[in-house]
């Protein structure tokens, strides 16, 4: 179908993607992905910034001159007051107030490393208060990350908790699930790229946490509206309500995350492309990856597994027999339902659905008729009548 | 109507903030101060340093009165920089941060736990590292030349066991009789020379801590250089065995961490260990006053120093003051039973009791010193002249700012836990400001992204979300200035960020919403009864979604340690304002807004889009219900 054609069914939440159907793929590729990262974690490791091997970074005003001249000043300066001291990188970082030199130095202690910012700022010519510095100890990035690694637990249990509580247990178990895909996954990134592992980037990690559960949690909701009462009909297999949900909330999934991205793409703009390091550009970053995959493991992993725990289950299993069982039975023409058969993959809303085939059960669909015969009571001549051609014509 | 109520709440609340952040408590000043929300370090320049507790041998955080207690020491201190504003407080269960606004300036020092110890001096040795040729100082002590004891070389093994009651007494005999040598304690440990020594003198005394990394630090150099080392009952002398230099090579590399828990005698007795390795020991590794030490002074004079007789807690108050010559000193007054022990330390000192102090540690005139240790390091170790009834004085190579700051310290006494700095921090002025400029941008950038999407998408609807940013923009300015004075929350680069971040929760419940409301319309129902109903529904999700983002922050706020936290406030606080305007300002409107004949026109809403298409395909769906 043409692209314009897929958007606007899209649009219309009527897309009629088969996520589901193909879940092995999805498991696979996962999988794969997931091997990749744990590999990438063994052999390659993290490239880890300064406050987790522990150094010095100080921040020299670009006006002293072009920054090899300065990497020269700095580290003449360091090797003058400590032996072995050198700079281990040295970046020019944007800012609004005028541009800095950022020099990453081995690890000095607090003499040291005044004496090396007086040293500096003597040979640059330039007042000692006008040269930032930062001191980190090895243990600082530990002892961040094993706080974060705290919170982790916590938090996980706590939104197991609620997600019990709010669904129930299976798809607490699929979105944590996933919640852990979509961090291994986004630390395999960082593992492959080589991008910097800061603290901030570890707050950032943390954050994923919330975004992505917010996804799963959008699509589960339709996946529990759709599926409230399943097997009180035959006309679909869990996997085919959820399929169905996924393809309803694929807008509303694509819609938030990218709304989530702008804003934490402008933080990347300006963190990376103007500031050139530190906080911001390390939030945003880890922040941009992980959102942008967790979008994906909503869709794509979280409701499989979900659909996986639940076939497993021995309600819908039964239900998933008999719907399948009916099917058969439909389709070699031994029972002429009130229906014809239905591809459920692509079918409509359940609440119609269900309101046209029976009507006797007290389902969802009952209360919308009623209310809808209130609007159309009510109905004026602009929203109703032309552009409504809903309640009347359908039924 | 029951919109109009929602959006007069909302009101209220608007109202009584502002009225919060221009004529609270702590509001003073013109329009604009009030307006002034209280900015981190990382925004306005200044220095911040996080210390984090440690207590090196167990691994537990300190309780919270000893660290409140810390916390309020570290405050004496800085306060005693002048520093106006200076700003200290504990996080989670271990760590101080100290803030200074506006300045830039080292606070290293501020954390130094500073315990005092008066030690005297039983061994000197070099050093400085050159000591793979020996320096002289050696030579006369495992000669055996003091000659009043009948063996040279058992004669330090012999003050070590009563001093420290290291080997085979019990620990409770303190140590306080001085220099007379118990001859059967001292037997124990000098004969059986290899291993005997080592496995006793770690026997008792040392925390079982101390005792497993002592066994890892044993592994790590080897049994040859462990033995060796434990054998020594001197500083080896290299010169005359070579062999030895190769054997001890391990200890060289050690940490200052591992080397910390060695015995005293082999950090003293192994040349490897240098006054580098030494200086750097973590926090409170010679604190305990029971138990012998080593350490330098100026970083060449390497000491073997007797327990602690005199300790910081005896000093009642201390000045820096100029002496006769006209150098700084730092003046002590010891307190009544402190003047005591003083006394008795300096008889000892001065008689050289039981020729405990050995040949190479004797001062010019042959009387013992007494070294002056401060947390790791000696500062000075002046030799005894006379039995000193009075007052005393700490002489060293001190100037103006570091009398005064060791005086401070001991004034106010030792901290009760030992810390060790985890990050410094200094931002100049004009880094600050451009950090606050790119941290406004950033968000100004994305806001206008989201902004410009929601426009592009929902048409007219978009001015809802804008409508509703802005709101909640003004909300949370408000909520900040205003919690900025109340409980002193700082507005960092970080918390920039989580506000940044929080825009996309915000325009997230909104899709949820509309995207809800989109159904309700293709399902046909007229837009006065697909508010409410779309509504309903969002509600749930938009709830419990945004209790996730709540939960999360809560958690991270409580658990994390440094600018996490203010990344986490700023982005709950957020989304906690975004329910807020969700429920009190984009409910209302949308129901007042779905009154207008306007609402569906595709043009305006965005909405209304759905249909056209729908409806030509209307057809075939509807046959398709209708033969269901």
């Amino acid at each position: 179908m043409a692209k314009t054609g897929l958007a606007s069914r899209l649009y219309a939440g009527e897309a009629g993607l088969d996520v589901i159907g193909r879940r092995k793929l999805w498991f696979g590729v996962a999988g794969a992905l997931i091997l990749v990262a744990v590999l990438s974690f063994a052999l390659r490791g993290f490239t880890l910034g300064i406050e987790f091997a522990g150094g010095n970074s100080f921040q020299v005003p670009a006006s002293v001159g072009t920054l090899d001249d300065a990497e020269k000043t700095v580290d003449t300066a360091l090797a003058s007051t400590a032996a072995g001291a050198e700079v281990v990188t040295a970046q020019k970082v944007g800012g609004t107030g005028g541009d800095f030199y950022e020099m990453r130095t081995t690890q000095l202690n607090a003499e040291q490393a005044n004496a090396a910012k007086a040293e500096m700022a003597r040979a640059f010519g330039i007042q000692p208060d006008q040269i930032s510095g930062n001191q980190v100890s090895e243990a600082w990035g530990s002892q961040v990350t094993s706080r974060a690694l705290l919170g982790l637990v916590i938090f996980v249990l706590l939104v197991t908790v609620y997600l019990v509580l709010r669904f129930e247990w299976r798809m607490a178990a699929a979105a944590v699930s996933s919640l852990f895909m979509n961090l291994i996954l986004t630390a395999g990134i960082y593992s492959l790229v080589g991008f910097e592992v800061t603290p901030s980037t570890i707050i950032g990690f943390l954050t994923i946490l919330g975004f992505a559960l917010y996804d799963v949690v959008v699509v589960f909701d339709k996946v529990q509206e759709n599926t409230r009462g399943i097997t009180a009909n035959n006309n679909q297999t869990y996997g085919e309500a959820a399929n169905l949900a996924i393809n309803q909330s694929l807008m509303r999934s694509l819609n938030t995350s990218v709304v989530a991205l702008l804003p934490v793409g402008g933080l990347l703009f300006i963190g990376a492309g103007l500031l050139g390091a530190g906080t911001l550009k390390d939030l945003g970053l880890v922040l941009f990856v992980g959102m942008a995959v967790a979008f994906l493991t909503s869709i794509l992993l979280a409701t499989p597994l979900l659909v996986l725990l639940k076939n497993y289950e021995p309600r819908i299993q039964a239900h998933n027999k008999r719907v399948l069982a009916r099917r058969t039975a439909l389709a070699r023409g031994e029972i002429t339902p009130k229906g014809a058969a239905r591809p459920a993959a692509d079918a409509d809303e359940p609440v119609d659905a269900d309101a046209a085939l029976a009507g006797a059960a007290p389902k969802v669909g009952a209360r919308p008729a009623g209310k809808r015969a209130t609007g159309a009571r009510g109905g004026r001549p602009a929203g109703g009548g032309g552009n409504r051609p809903g309640g009347a014509k359908r039924r | 109507m029951r919109p109009g109520r929602q959006l007069a709440v909302l009101g209220l609340i608007f109202v009584v903030l502002y009225l919060l952040v221009f004529f609270s408590g702590g509001a003073s000043g013109g329009f604009k101060d009030r307006l002034e929300p209280r900015l981190g370090l990382d925004l306005v320049g200044g220095t911040r340093m996080t210390l984090e507790a440690t207590n090196s041998l167990d691994g537990k955080p300190p309780t919270a009165e000893n660290l409140e207690e810390a916390r309020q020491i570290i405050e004496n201190r800085v306060n005693a920089y002048g520093v106006a504003e200076a700003e200290v407080v504990t996080e989670g269960n271990r760590n101080i941060v100290i803030s200074l606004p506006g300045e830039n300036r080292d606070l290293t020092d501020v954390g130094s736990a500073a315990e005092l110890r008066f030690r005297k001096v039983l061994k000197a040795a070099d050093g400085s590292g050159a000591a793979a040729a020996p320096a002289p100082t050696p030579t006369p002590a495992p000669s055996g030349s003091a000659s009043p004891k009948p063996s040279g070389s058992a004669k330090p093994s012999g003050s070590a066991s009563p001093s420290g009651a290291k080997a085979t007494a019990s620990p409770s005999a303190g140590g306080q009789g001085g220099g007379a040598p118990a001859p059967s304690a001292s037997a124990t440990p000098s004969p059986s020379a290899s291993a005997a020594p080592s496995a006793s003198a770690s026997a008792e005394p040392v925390p079982a801590g101390v005792e497993e990394q002592r066994k890892a630090v044993e592994q790590k150099v080897g049994a040859a250089a462990w033995q060796a080392a434990s054998g020594l009952q001197a500083p080896a002398d290299l010169t005359a065995d070579p062999s030895l230099a190769d054997k001890l090579k391990p200890f060289g590399a050690l940490s200052p961490r591992e080397v910390a828990v060695l015995p005293a005698e082999m950090q003293f007795n192994v040349p490897m260990i240098t006054c580098a390795q030494l200086d750097q020991r973590p926090p409170a590794s010679i604190k305990d006053e029971k138990q012998k030490a080593v350490a330098c002074e100026d970083g060449v004079q390497k000491y073997l120093l007797d327990v602690a007789k005199v300790l910081g807690t005896d000093v009642g108050d201390a000045n820096a003051v100029l002496d006769q010559t006209s150098s700084w000193v730092v003046s002590l007054d010891f307190k009544g039973a402190g003047q005591e022990k003083w006394t008795n330390l300096t008889r000892e000192a001065f008689n050289n009791e039981g020729q405990a102090c050995d040949q190479t540690a004797l001062g010019q005139d042959g009387k013992c010193r007494v070294a002056v240790v401060l947390d790791n390091k000696v500062v000075s170790s002046p030799e005894i002249q006379g039995v000193l009834t009075g007052d005393s004085q700490i002489t060293g190579s001190f100037d103006n700012k570091t009398a005064n700051a060791l005086a401070g310290q001991l004034r106010y006494g030792a901290l009760p836990v030992t810390f060790e700095a985890q990050e410094q921090q200094n931002v100049t002025a004009t880094l600050g400001a451009s950090h606050l400029r790119a941290g406004l941008l950033a968000a100004g950038i994305g806001m206008l992204l989201v902004i410009i999407y929601s426009f592009f998408y929902y048409r007219l609807l978009g001015s809802v979300i804008f409508l509703s940013l802005v709101l909640s923009g003004l909300l949370v300015f408000g909520a900040l200035v205003f919690l900025g004075r109340q409980i002193g929350f700082t507005l960092t680069l970080a918390g920039i960020a989580g506000m940044i971040v929080s825009l996309g929760v915000a325009a997230d419940s909104f899709v949820i919403y509309f995207e809800r409301l989109k159904d309700e319309i293709r399902e046909g129902r007229s837009p006065r009864s697909a508010v409410p109903r779309a509504w309903t529904r969002a509600r749930r999700t938009i709830i419990s979604a945004n209790a996730i983002t709540i939960m999360s922050a809560v958690v991270l706020y409580i658990v994390s340690v440094g600018a996490v936290k203010g990344f986490a406030f700023a982005l709950g606080l957020a989304t906690v304002l975004d329910l807020v305007v969700v429920f009190l300002f984009r409910h209302p409107i949308m129901t007042m807004f779905a009154r207008t004949r306007a609402f569906l026109s595709p043009r305006v809403s965005g909405l209304g889009r759905i249909l056209p298409p729908a409806r030509s395909e209307q057809a075939t769906r509807t046959s398709r219900v209708k033969e269901a």
